[in-house]
């Protein structure tokens, strides 16, 4: 019964992909990826590639409950080592970096996380469990107790992912929020960068899924992005290279 | 007293009539559907609003679109009874009586709501509502409800209409005791001359948006002004061409064939019309025409027979179709039946001529 | 041969019925009971189906008190631009909820049209429990006025006309026997609304973000579980689909009622 209630939810998740050809390879991204991933994939490739784009922990839940794509690339590590100790990916890479920034509209005059515990200011950040929801508050615990409790106070709204709080800096809805560096041009925010010290340690993962249809393009593809002309667009995009791992 | 008059455009027809009601009067107006009956009701009650007229009623100017005056429908104290009596299906009986009664308590209005349905007979349905109560009911507690204001116009709009023959004969002796109490101008508006004859005291045929004859019942079946009106009023309507006959009569050569004679003057073309019950039949294609005083026959044939009561319809096609209405028993007596060869005859004196 | 059409009907039904179910019967079947009362002793859980009642009855009081004479107006009354209107009235129905978002940011938001007046009459709508209500209204409105204006074109217009010759004016007759007479077809809009407003996802979150207690309705409280707690988010699911399943069948019952009330004419 279980099962078959699993299989349903399944079919259900992988609706949008109907038009989904056998030959295409599936890339499931984080959000945040959309532009680079979309510039380097483009034309003429074989086979042809499809890119998904949701955030990291939607896809991760995805591919628990049976969708299958063939690579998973993510907007952190955690949820590709989750993912691969429990059988479901192959060995994951690190493939980028990024940074946290604070990010306000263009006319704001917040220039320091200090500025975040006054009263009545509005602050969007990722809810937890999603990768910019974590990392934000990996950096308000380095600010100790008392300011991370004053800025948790003036947290308006927890969003499912970057584009929520971008969306809402963009239209002036909220003040501030936490965002990678890379999303802050398109949107034309203004961006505050955060001390060295409270900088989490931002790496994108990716991993071939088990079970491709695709073996060798899937590997092909996970590894471009640390070397081919899709590690330049996520350079030339803000991304940093990978290092460490 | 109620004075109306208005002219104005409704849908397709161009309505101009002016009429006058007297205290204790009713005025039925008959005539077609689609004549424009009921825009008068309604102008009169407010609910239309014609390009020009004037409404009166008990010395109140209601409406005078010279004058700039137009009350509203809840500013003129008319009742109206609609065709389908328009009860309100989500209150009680005695709740839509009691509707617009609108000073005292409610205890008080609630009394005086279950003394009118007492006085309409309807006392026992008090707590019903309009969907459980039969035509007659719902007729009874419509007419209490309108006239729980104390109206100084009454309006009805084909108050028979709605109920099945049985009822309604009743129903139409409760009415005109009902209309003689109330004393007020009553404006009825009917498509069946029949009905207008019974409750109105004057009746006037409406044809294409104006009264094109206005009298007593009797008046207009005896002297009808144009062939519309006979027709309405229920005679048989042929069409000829009248000249001088014999012995001062006129005598009309009917188109189709045949001639009938009439003590009426007249001359060129003509409508003549007759009513079924001046008409009788003489049976067999033998029979020679009768000798005695009616002055015209026409040979036909029997397309229909029929009945009605103790008495039966007869229709025939001679040179134009006519109809007949003899006793049950000579209908009978005759072996009457579609196909059957007849002559009809009736009186020069009952033949009346209109000029076409 | 005969038989071949009523075999295919039965097969589509079937087919259908299958279709529409199983989703909502796999809800069930993967929560029991036990995991059902636990997730909603969950603080957030119970606070997102707390704010989502709350808003939602504040938003179709307002539907309701505006949008009833609007239903009359554009029901009973014929006047230039009226076509105009209807429509204007009817185009949240057709707006993606994303769309409805966007739009409510882009008019009431602070970059927005109205945003500039409404800063200075000291009003920030964004973020607020009172967004979460301008959302639901928006999107829910539509259903109500359209089932309404329905409703009370139902309405037979001699009963107006009787009312006003009885001496009752235009507000009394509207207040007496119009809203009595279309009653059921209104709870029937009402409910409508509410199921609505119920399942409201995207224009919240894009006008009203998404705050535990401030503006977390239970659609955004199982999609912000999703990923992290699927099991929370089967439960919460399973709470609002009860919901929504006794809405509708309140509404049946109503219409039953009516339909009762018209055999016994």
């Amino acid at each position: 019964m279980r099962r078959a209630a699993l299989a349903v939810l399944a079919t259900a998740a992988v609706g949008c992909g109907g038009d989904d050809e056998p030959g295409d390879l599936v890339v499931s991204a984080a959000a945040s990826l959309r532009a680079p991933l979309t510039e380097c994939s483009r034309d003429g490739e074989d086979p042809r590639i499809r890119l998904q784009f949701a955030g990291s922990d939607e896809l991760a839940a995805q591919i628990r409950k049976g969708v299958r794509p063939d690579v998973y690339a993510a907007a952190n590590t955690k949820l590709p080592d989750q993912l691969a100790e429990e059988g479901l990916l192959e060995q994951p890479a690190v493939f980028a970096t990024n940074r946290l920034v604070l990010a306000t509209p263009r006319d704001s005059r917040i220039d320091a996380l200090d500025d975040l515990e006054r009263p009545g200011l509005r602050l969007v950040v990722g809810s937890e469990g999603v990768p910019i929801g974590d990392y934000t508050r990996e950096v308000l615990g380095r600010l100790g107790p008392a300011g991370e409790r004053a800025i948790l106070a003036n947290v308006r709204s927890e969003e499912p992912d970057v584009k929520g709080i971008v969306g809402k800096l963009a239209q002036s809805a909220a003040d501030a929020g936490f965002v990678y560096r890379t999303d802050v041009g398109a949107a034309r925010l203004r961006a505050v960068p955060l001390a060295a010290r409270l900088q989490p340690e931002v790496a994108y993962g990716a991993g071939v899924v088990k079970g491709t249809d695709l073996p060798e393009d899937a590997r092909a593809f996970a590894a471009g992005l640390r070397t081919g002309p899709c590690a330049e667009a996520l350079r030339a995009a803000g991304f940093g290279r990978p290092h460490g791992r | 007293m109620l004075e109306l008059e208005a002219r104005t455009p409704v849908g397709t027809i161009e309505l101009d009539v002016a009429l006058t009601v007297e205290q204790g009067e009713c005025l039925a107006l008959a005539g077609p559907s689609g004549a424009g009956k009921t825009s008068v009701l309604r102008i009169a009650a407010g609910l239309l609003k014609p390009e020009r007229g004037r409404v009166a009623c008990g010395g109140r100017t209601w409406l005078d679109t010279v004058g700039g005056v137009a009350l509203a429908p809840d500013e003129r104290r008319c009742a109206y009874v609609f065709q389908e009596y328009a009860l309100f299906p989500t209150m009680t009986a005695w709740q839509n009586v009691a509707y617009p009664l609108r000073e005292g308590r409610r205890s008080a209005r609630r009394a005086r709501a279950h003394e009118l349905l007492e006085r309409f007979g309807v006392g026992h349905v008090a707590d019903a509502r309009p969907a459980t109560l039969s035509g007659g009911e719902r007729q009874r507690v419509a007419l209490a409800r309108a006239l729980a204001r104390r109206p100084e116009a009454l309006l009805l709009d084909e108050p028979l209409s709605a109920l099945d023959s049985r009822t309604r004969a009743g129903a139409a002796r409760a009415l005109r005791e009902i209309l003689a109490e109330a004393g007020v101008p009553a404006l009825l508006v009917t498509h069946d001359f029949a009905e207008a004859a019974e409750l109105g005291d004057r009746v006037g045929i409406v044809d294409a948006g104006a009264i094109v004859q206005e009298g007593t019942a009797t008046e207009l079946a005896a002297q009808p002004r144009t062939a519309f009106v006979a027709d309405f009023a229920g005679a048989v309507v042929l069409t000829g061409t009248a000249r001088a006959g014999e012995g001062g009569l006129t005598a009309v050569d009917l188109d189709g064939g045949g001639t009938v004679l009439s003590t009426d003057a007249a001359s060129g073309p003509v409508a003549v019309s007759v009513f079924p019950w001046e008409i009788a039949i003489e049976g067999g294609e033998t029979a020679a025409p009768s000798t005695s005083s009616p002055q015209n026959h026409l040979r036909a044939r029997v397309t229909a027979v029929t009945a009605v009561g103790n008495r039966a319809r007869i229709a025939l096609s001679g040179p134009q179709p006519l109809v007949a209405e003899i006793t049950a028993a000579s209908a009978e007596r005759l072996a009457l039946k579609p196909g059957t060869a007849v002559v009809a005859t009736w009186k020069a004196a009952a033949t009346r001529l209109v000029a076409r | 041969m005969r038989g071949w059409f009523a075999a295919l009907l039965g097969v589509a039904t079937a087919a259908a019925l299958l279709f529409l179910t199983l989703p909502v019967v796999a809800i069930f079947v993967d929560t029991s009971p036990a995991r059902l009362l636990d997730s909603l002793g969950e603080e957030g859980a119970l606070d997102a189906l707390w704010l989502s009642l709350k808003t939602t009855a504040l938003a179709l009081a307002i539907i309701v008190v505006v949008g009833t004479p609007v239903a009359w107006l554009l029901a009973s009354r014929r006047f230039p631009g009226r076509a105009l209107a209807v429509t204007l009235v009817e185009l949240p129905l057709v707006l993606p909820p994303a769309v409805a978002g966007i739009a409510l940011l882009a008019a009431l938001g602070p970059e927005g049209i109205l945003g500039g007046a409404l800063a200075d009459a000291g009003i920030r709508l964004p973020l607020t429990t009172a967004a979460v209500v301008v959302a639901l209204t928006f999107v829910a409105s539509p259903f109500y006025v359209r089932q309404a204006q329905a409703a009370f074109g139902a309405v037979d217009r001699t009963l107006v006309d009787a009312s006003r010759t009885l001496g009752a004016s235009e507000a009394r007759t509207f207040l007496r026997v119009i809203v009595p007479t279309a009653a059921p077809g209104l709870a029937a809009a009402g409910a409508l609304a509410l199921g609505r407003a119920l399942g409201e996802f995207g224009a919240t979150l894009m006008f009203a973000g998404s705050l535990q207690g401030i503006t977390q309705t239970a659609p955004l409280a199982i999609y912000d579980r999703f990923a992290t707690d699927f099991d929370a988010a089967l439960a919460l699911s399973a709470v609002l689909v009860a919901v929504s399943a006794g809405i509708l069948l309140a509404v049946k019952l109503v219409r039953g009622g009516e339909a009762l009330d018209r055999a016994g004419a």
